[in-house]
């Protein structure tokens, strides 16, 4: 077998045991890797109903096949388990050397499951696991973390951690790698915690196995090096992400003060330009020529690395408009391991409900600083407060009722990333369709609505362009691993991604092979949901009803009186469903599910409920 | 004539010296006009609004419009 190694590396942190296995051709090219991988694994190895932060969990780190192989941006790796967060189906992809060296130890992924008494870090050479007592570093945040880690093993290994909200089971805790990135939206990073697994650090020596090696090496490099060229061209990295805050400004996108309003006078001081005058670094993954991590000085000095979500939701949403604050707001996040996206929502979320009057709290919007202290609160679950915005906005919401839910800014549990959808149905849909919850990740048509469709429809356009998108970025992108902004903000076309796969694995794919691999990625990952849910109904593909409610509507602006209408957006989930062949309650058909080989999984999923 | 404001985004405050301008035009100036009066790359894809809402190429400027030049973005 070729671009796969075959292999998986399964370590029992209870009795601190590994093994490892092996899967065939015939699974690889089922389910490819990363995503697919993890999403499958988890699928036959858990039993619905396990707690996420219990032993019966398990972690898993994978890659894909052409993941740490020299081409545009292949340093990517995936983190998934059972979301404590959502209850469902949870995974995200990081910008890590890992990626690398987990293939180079000759494995396409990695199952941590059970719980450690004490807590460990683990290193892994080769077919070599170690078992480290972590007392030195469990407390600590992840830059001194990853620091103790490069000392002990060299800058050069790989290295996964979490931080202190990890460590204390704050549901929206990441997994973070190198400065500045992170992954696992879905809680990763507490189920990591709950093992009491501190980190991860694995160097790898073996040759990743492609079929032409000469061949992949000369067409990676080259593509690497026009990548880097159009990137120069069109100027992407001086703003990278963050030139979207003042774009979503013009068009009332934008998330301000818990998403209730969509613009802001003082969106300037927070935007691209600033952030690019305020520089003091930049970052990227391995295998990229087009880095997207600018690096500022916070309010206490620090670095922080931001892109565009971090400052949207840790600035505009918290009416927080100065960007040095908000570089404090992203340290504390990185540091302590949390996810920026939730970590905004969530406090934006308790700002709101103080200023409702749902529950009595000293939280304004505007203030960085106690901003800052309900971080460190809340990543350490300390106090009454601290625990509850540990839980995130959905049980928050529930803790405090008063109908505050309408309002608590997420969908499945997870929060909203920084586009305010008040007046967008289809980026509302793609969001509400995410098989994570409300991630832009797998699914981002905002531009496509405003520029080719039209703003206000909810046509079956709009749901066929979700479709298209969670085709390429939830499914291509996540399971051969790589990062889509090569595709996405330059225009590197997706064949070149065929070929990659093809010169690893010595297969002949196009890219309609790619896309029957996403639509089953895509329907397992409802079956993971549906097999947690079995009561699944529609219900649970809607966005938050604040951006339903006409009292919710902008006074003035671009879309001044305007909101979404719950009966066309249930006409444009319909298309939705249609397009996808689920039914109307969301869910595959089996027909659908038959087409996609999913034999075994039907038979599993209808204990549960019965398909159409 | 009609004074209007441009609005850049992105990179594109860089290749064109300038991130917010109001401009003087005379009236019935469409969107491509003012367009092709920047240093922007015309083949490199773009989304333009006026007043927050898409706008065609085509279409004629008012006194007073805000028009928003952006290159397409993925987000994050």
């Amino acid at each position: 077998m070729k671009g796969w190694t075959g292999h998986i590396l399964r370590i029992n942190l209870t009795n601190r045991t590994h093994k490892i296995e092996t899967f065939g051709q015939e699974f690889a090219e089922k389910w490819v890797g990363g995503r697919g991988l993890a999403l499958k694994m988890l699928w036959d190895e858990l039993r619905p109903g396990i707690d996420p932060l219990g032993p019966e969990n398990k972690l898993i780190i994978a890659v894909g096949p052409i993941a740490g192989v020299p081409a545009p941006n292949t340093g990517k790796t995936v983190v998934a388990a059972k979301s404590p967060l959502t209850g469902g189906f949870g995974d995200g992809n990081l910008g890590t050397r890992a990626t690398e060296h987990i293939r180079k130890s000759g494995y396409d992924a990695l199952i941590f499951e059970g719980q450690a008494d004490k807590p460990i870090y683990v290193y892994i050479e080769d077919d070599k696991v170690q078992y480290f007592p972590a007392e030195d570093i469990w407390g600590k945040g992840t830059y001194d973390t990853h620091d103790y880690l490069y000392k002990r093993y060299g800058k050069g290994v790989g290295v996964l951690s979490i931080g202190q909200g990890g460590e204390n089971l704050n549901r929206y805790a990441m997994i973070r790698s190198l400065e500045g990135r992170a992954g696992g939206r879905p809680g990763i990073g507490a189920v990591m915690g709950s093992k009491k697994l501190k980190a991860i650090v694995i160097k790898g020596s073996k040759p990743i196995p492609v079929a032409d090696p000469e061949g992949m090496r000369k067409l990676g490099l080259d593509d690497l090096r026009k990548v880097g060229e159009i990137n120069k061209q069109t100027g992407w990295s001086i703003q990278s992400t963050t030139g979207v805050l003042s774009w979503c400004n013009e068009v009332a996108a934008l998330p301000v003060h818990n998403m209730r309003q969509t613009h802001h006078p003082d969106a300037w001081k927070i935007d691209g330009e600033r952030l690019n005058n305020a520089r003091v670094a930049t970052y990227g993954c391995p295998n990229c020529t087009m880095r997207c991590g600018i690096a500022i000085r916070d309010h206490e000095g620090h670095e922080s690395e931001l892109d565009y979500e971090n400052v949207g939701l840790l600035g505009s949403d918290l009416d927080i408009f100065e960007l040095d604050q908000v570089g404090s707001l992203n340290y504390l996040c990185d540091d302590y391991g949390l996810d920026t996206i939730s970590a905004g929502d969530t406090l934006a979320f308790y700002a709101d409900a103080i200023e409702q009057g749902a529950i009595k709290g000293d939280f304004r919007f505007g203030d960085a600083e106690m901003a800052k202290k309900l971080l460190g609160q809340a990543a350490r679950r300390e106090g009454e407060v601290g625990n509850l915005l540990a839980e995130g906005s959905l049980r928050m919401a529930r803790a405090i009722g008063h109908n505050s839910e309408a309002y608590a800014m997420q969908v499945k549990g997870l929060e909203i990333s920084a586009y305010n959808c008040k007046f967008i149905p289809g980026m509302a849909l793609a969001f509400a369709t995410c098989p994570l919850g409300a991630h832009h990740k797998d699914s981002w048509i905002i531009t496509f609505e405003i520029k080719q469709s039209q703003r206000d429809s909810y046509g079956p356009e709009k749901a066929a362009k979700v479709i298209e998108l969670q085709r390429i970025r939830g499914g291509l992108f996540e399971f051969i691993v790589a990062c889509r902004f090569p595709w996405i903000e330059l225009g590197w076309p997706l064949d070149h991604y065929a070929e990659y796969f093809n010169k690893v694995t010595g297969l002949n794919w196009s890219l309609d092979d790619f896309w029957k691999v996403s639509d089953r990625i895509y329907a397992l990952m409802k079956f993971f949901w549906v097999r947690e849910f079995p009561d699944w109904d529609r219900t649970r593909d809607y966005p938050p009803m604040v951006w339903f409610d006409p009292s919710n509507a902008d006074k003035e602006g671009p879309i001044a009186g305007k909101v979404l209408e719950l009966d066309k957006y249930n006409q444009l989930l319909d298309h939705y469903y249609n397009q996808r062949g689920w039914d109307q309650r969301g869910i595959p058909t089996r027909q659908t599910a038959e087409a996609l080989d999913l034999k075994d999984e039907i038979v599993e999923v209808e204990k549960y409920t019965k398909l159409e | 004539m009609i004074k209007i404001t441009v609005k850049l985004i992105g990179p594109l405050v860089n290749l064109a010296g300038f991130s917010e301008k109001i401009i003087e035009l005379p009236a019935e100036t469409t969107v491509e006009e003012v367009l092709a009066s920047l240093p922007v790359d015309p083949q490199r894809p773009k989304i333009i609004t006026r007043n927050g809402q898409a706008v065609a190429l085509s279409e004629k400027l008012r006194d007073g419009d805000r028009l928003a030049i952006s290159p397409i973005y993925s987000g994050g």
